[in-house]
């Protein structure tokens, strides 16, 4: 049964019942998804640039001008979408021994790992957690290759 | 492309296999594809899916005959086998469900023998048996073992049968065939790679001598090589049926239809649900011990072709050495088909065809690639851990096309008690239990994992019966729940795995291990999820059960709270703790107790977007602590334990004001680590880390390079 606008919204918002999401992983992919979902959180955010891509929970590439940029689903303005928007985040390193997340018999040694967290400046929401070593660059998660845009390859 | 289909050789191809084979890739270099048309399914498409129906019932059939047959509980219950049928050169045509990881390992065993010359060498007749378990042939490890028969019809090979199950003794230094003290080949126990054992299809007596007295235990390898044998002779009969039904021509010609036609349904599938793009995400292993402490990088690059190829590029991945932790190519490459067939090609035949779309770069000499065979591959490590992060890629590129019911987070590093010895019975005993077969499944975009669910290697993942495991491995389970806190936190929570108790029992002989990982997070956390815990294995000698069972005393059957688990404030003795559950079979004494998580998955999202009554709902059934909801999730509560909205909101406030006063910009992050790096301020496991990975030239050194703009000479000091 093809996903209706409101089940769309629904699925965005983490309300779908289950039964329903259960049928879409069984069933032909609707190929007007990306559009549809990016039409459901064009209406949710508080902004008007264009949204061109989800990028990941929180994170929009958006239409900016002549640029395509990374933003918040707040509003706030990351960076060019070609460069890593960690780049521009907030960076808490937490040692995963500091019994805030997990219970120290349960969680490496700083020796071995650290907990870096990456929040986004406008609005603190946590965007990704990278468990490495000391040391170690952060992970650029995904770059999309737009088909008008051959420098993304 | 101008290809016909008379350029692929085959029918009753009259040819030499090794000509037939050389023929075949050759083909396939110059053209991509399998078949330029698929004429049968052109012309009567609904016999051409009857057929296959046919085919794969009779395979399946097949492996649930072989599964009554076999002794261990792994093959017998758990899903740990695959059977399939193979074209004469050795291409995976169709396969039953299970352990996706060897959809091509038994395909590679065919052509390893093809290639070494097997058929004027050693021969190859109607009613040969084949066995192999060397994993640089086709298999992960000596526990992956392979029975194969070639198939003939009225003198010539038509094809091949094969089955694979993973069979928990082999005879190695450690009992159970996987363990952290397997530091080469010649530790992990007996080896035959693609021995006749069978001619006449008869099992030769010699061979099951040599495995009795080469193992501890060798009732699981001679029991389920019957049940195996007993698979593919199922398969050969099903295929000889269904030539007299369809015709010996129809049946050859449609086996190779199967494979372009997976071919083109899986590109199709890429283009259709995967957005075009460069991913990157990162899986860690390591070995800790007391004389060797070392940590695994697997960086894996996916790049998602518009034309619906896919690239996996692990440039720098930490190279081979002495410990148990890699892999051989074949299990590297049979990890991504496993990730990729149950994450995205799960409603596509999956054979040969799967194969032809990805294509991979895996440094020589590196831990998925090793330099020789004498690298031990027991715990294969990286090539998981590989396997995880493409997943996270995977699910990161259905994300951004929408496609919110297919995206999830992680499992990681999963473990299971080893043990071997003498039972109650006089009886030689060795094996693993499959606990880490109901690990907390991974969170998703719209719900949590779910508790003891799954196993990422195993599509049908089942921890077993507790009374199964007593008769096979004589431990006494005192408890097997849900690990508190077991699941990495976010919005929507990883799942909570088992969290095993057990009491060891008197008997003549008894060693008891695990083989674990390192103290590390090795299930990642996905867009703002949290990693799973590290799992932490506790043993406690000397106990004081004898009185607390006199005294009627409660037992520690599950954890309590994380921080202070009951094991340790239940039980009096000398505890071990030992994080990460790197701990090599030893002998321990009857009344202790062994304490084990088997694995657990990973968050998605912040954690300050859970729904608060989803807090309340997990700290009612025990599944999180207190600490848990109150800390981590900002969760406050009124005066009769209900969620209190507004203080919830109030704590939420607080929590992201800390989280904006302690955080600094990138750049000052940057700049502070980077003169770290410089001054030499690095854990010493890191710094071997980095000393290996960076020494080797290529894309991930000059990305290091230029991250953190370090001078040419650099050094890791």
């Amino acid at each position: 049964m093809p996903i209706l606008d409101q089940e769309i919204a629904d699925l965005v918002e983490g309300r779908l019942d289950l039964d329903r999401v259960r049928e879409l992983q069984s069933e032909a992919k609707d190929p007007d998804r990306r559009e549809r979902v990016i039409r459901a959180w064009q209406a949710r955010v508080p902004w008007k640039d264009t949204i061109e891509l989800c990028l990941q929970e929180g994170l929009f590439i958006v239409k900016h001008g002549p640029q395509r940029i990374v933003m918040c689903a707040c509003g706030h303005e990351f960076c060019e979408y070609r460069t890593n928007w960690k780049e521009h985040a907030l960076v808490y390193e937490r040692d995963p021994q500091d019994g805030e997340v997990y219970a120290p018999g349960n969680s490496p040694d700083a020796d071995w790992m650290v907990l870096r967290e990456f929040y986004c400046p406008g609005c603190a929401m946590l965007l990704d957690t990278e468990g490495v070593p000391k040391g170690y660059p952060f992970i650029f998660n995904f770059l999309p290759f737009f088909p008008d845009d051959d420098a993304s390859r | 492309m101008n290809v016909s289909p008379k350029a692929i050789p085959l029918r009753i191809d009259p040819s030499p296999l090794k000509t037939m084979l050389a023929r075949r890739r050759a083909a396939f270099d110059k053209h991509g594809v399998y078949l330029e048309r698929c004429p049968h399914k052109e012309s009567n498409p609904i016999k051409f899916e009857v057929f296959y129906t046919k085919l794969s019932q009779y395979i399946n059939n097949a492996r649930d005959l072989a599964k009554q047959v076999a002794a261990s509980p792994e093959m017998r219950e758990m899903g740990e086998s695959v059977l399939g049928l193979y074209t004469p050169e050795g291409d995976a045509v169709c396969l039953s469900p299970g352990l996706m990881v060897h959809v091509r390992t038994m395909s590679r065993a065919i052509k390893w023998m093809i290639d070494n010359d097997y058929e004027t060498e050693v021969g190859i007749r109607p009613g040969d048996i084949f066995f192999n378990n060397d994993p640089y042939i086709g298999g992960g490890h000596a526990p992956d073992q392979q029975v194969i028969i070639p198939l003939f019809r009225d003198g010539t090979l038509i094809g091949w049968a094969g089955g694979m199950s993973h069979v928990s003794e082999v005879g190695a230094v450690e009992p159970g065939g996987m363990g952290i003290s397997m530091k080469t080949r010649f530790h992990e126990g007996l080896y035959l790679p693609c021995t006749k054992i069978g001619e006449n299809d008869l099992l030769r007596k010699d061979i099951e001598i040599l495995i009795d007295r080469s193992v501890r235990a060798s009732v699981w390898w001679l029991l389920d090589t019957r049940a195996k044998l007993a698979g593919v002779k199922l398969i050969r009969d099903a295929v000889n049926s269904l030539m007299d039904e369809y015709g010996e021509q129809y049946f050859l010609e449609v086996s190779e239809e199967y494979i372009e036609d997976t071919r083109r349904a899986t590109v199709d599938k890429i283009r259709r649900v995967l957005y075009p793009g460069r991913y990157r995400d990162v899986g860690w292993r390591g070995v800790d011990q007391p004389e060797l402490k070392t940590f695994l990088h697997a960086p894996v690059e996916t790049t998602i072709r518009a034309d619906g190829t896919l690239f996996i590029d692990t440039d720098g991945l930490s190279s081979a050495g002495t410990h148990p932790v890699q892999a051989t190519l074949p299990l590297f490459e049979g990890i991504l088909f496993n990730s990729l067939i149950q994450h995205v090609f799960y409603d596509t035949r999956y054979n040969e065809g799967t194969a032809m779309v990805l294509d991979y770069y895996v440094p020589a000499g590196s831990a998925c690639n090793p330099p020789d065979i004498y690298h031990a591959t027991a715990l294969w490590g990286p090539a998981f851990a590989g396997g995880i992060a493409c997943n996270q890629s995977i699910s990161r590129a259905y994300y951004a096309n929408g496609y919110l019911e297919e995206v999830h987070a992680s499992n990681g590093q999963v473990n299971a008690v080893i043990a071997g010895g003498i039972d109650l019975f006089g009886r030689k005993f060795a094996g693993w239990n499959m606990e880490m077969c109901a690990s907390g499944m991974f969170a998703t975009a719209f719900m949590d994992g779910l508790d003891t669910a799954i196993a990422e290697f195993n599509a049908e993942g089942d921890s077993g019966d507790a009374e199964v495991w007593e008769t096979a491995l004589p431990l006494t389970y005192i408890g097997r729940s849900i690990r508190v806190d077991g699941g990495g936190p976010g919005r929507y929570r990883g799942g909570s795995g088992l969290y095993s108790t057990y009491l060891t029992p008197d008997v003549p002989k008894l060693e008891l291990g695990s083989f674990g990982g390192a103290p590390i997070f090795t299930a990642p956390g996905l867009m703002g999820g949290y990693p799973a815990p590290v799992p932490t294995v506790y043993v406690v000698r000397n106990t004081n059960v004898r009185e607390l069972i006199s005294r009627r005393d409660p037992l520690p059957n599950a954890e309590g709270d994380p921080a202070r688990p009951n094991v340790l404030t239940m039980v009096r003795g000398d505890a071990e703790i030992v994080k990460g559950g790197n701990y090599i079979a030893r002998p321990i004494e009857p009344f202790s107790v062994y304490v084990q998580p088997g694995g657990d998955g990973s968050g998605f999202g912040d954690v300050l977007l859970r729904d608060p009554s989803a807090v309340k709902r997990d700290l009612d059934n025990g599944v999180i602590s207190a600490r848990m909801a109150g800390e981590v999730y900002g969760v406050a509560w009124d005066t009769e334990g209900n969620v209190d909205p507004d203080a919830t909101q109030a704590k939420r406030r607080a929590i992201r004001r800390r989280r904006l006063e302690r955080a600094i910009p990138a750049v000052d992050y940057k700049r502070r680590a980077r003169e770290q790096l410089l001054a030499g301020e690095l854990p010493a496991v890191a710094k071997d880390l980095y000393k290996d990975i960076l020494n080797k030239p290529g894309r991930f050194r000059d990305e290091y390079y230029a991250f953190w703009q370090l001078p040419a000479g650099f050094e890791v000091r």
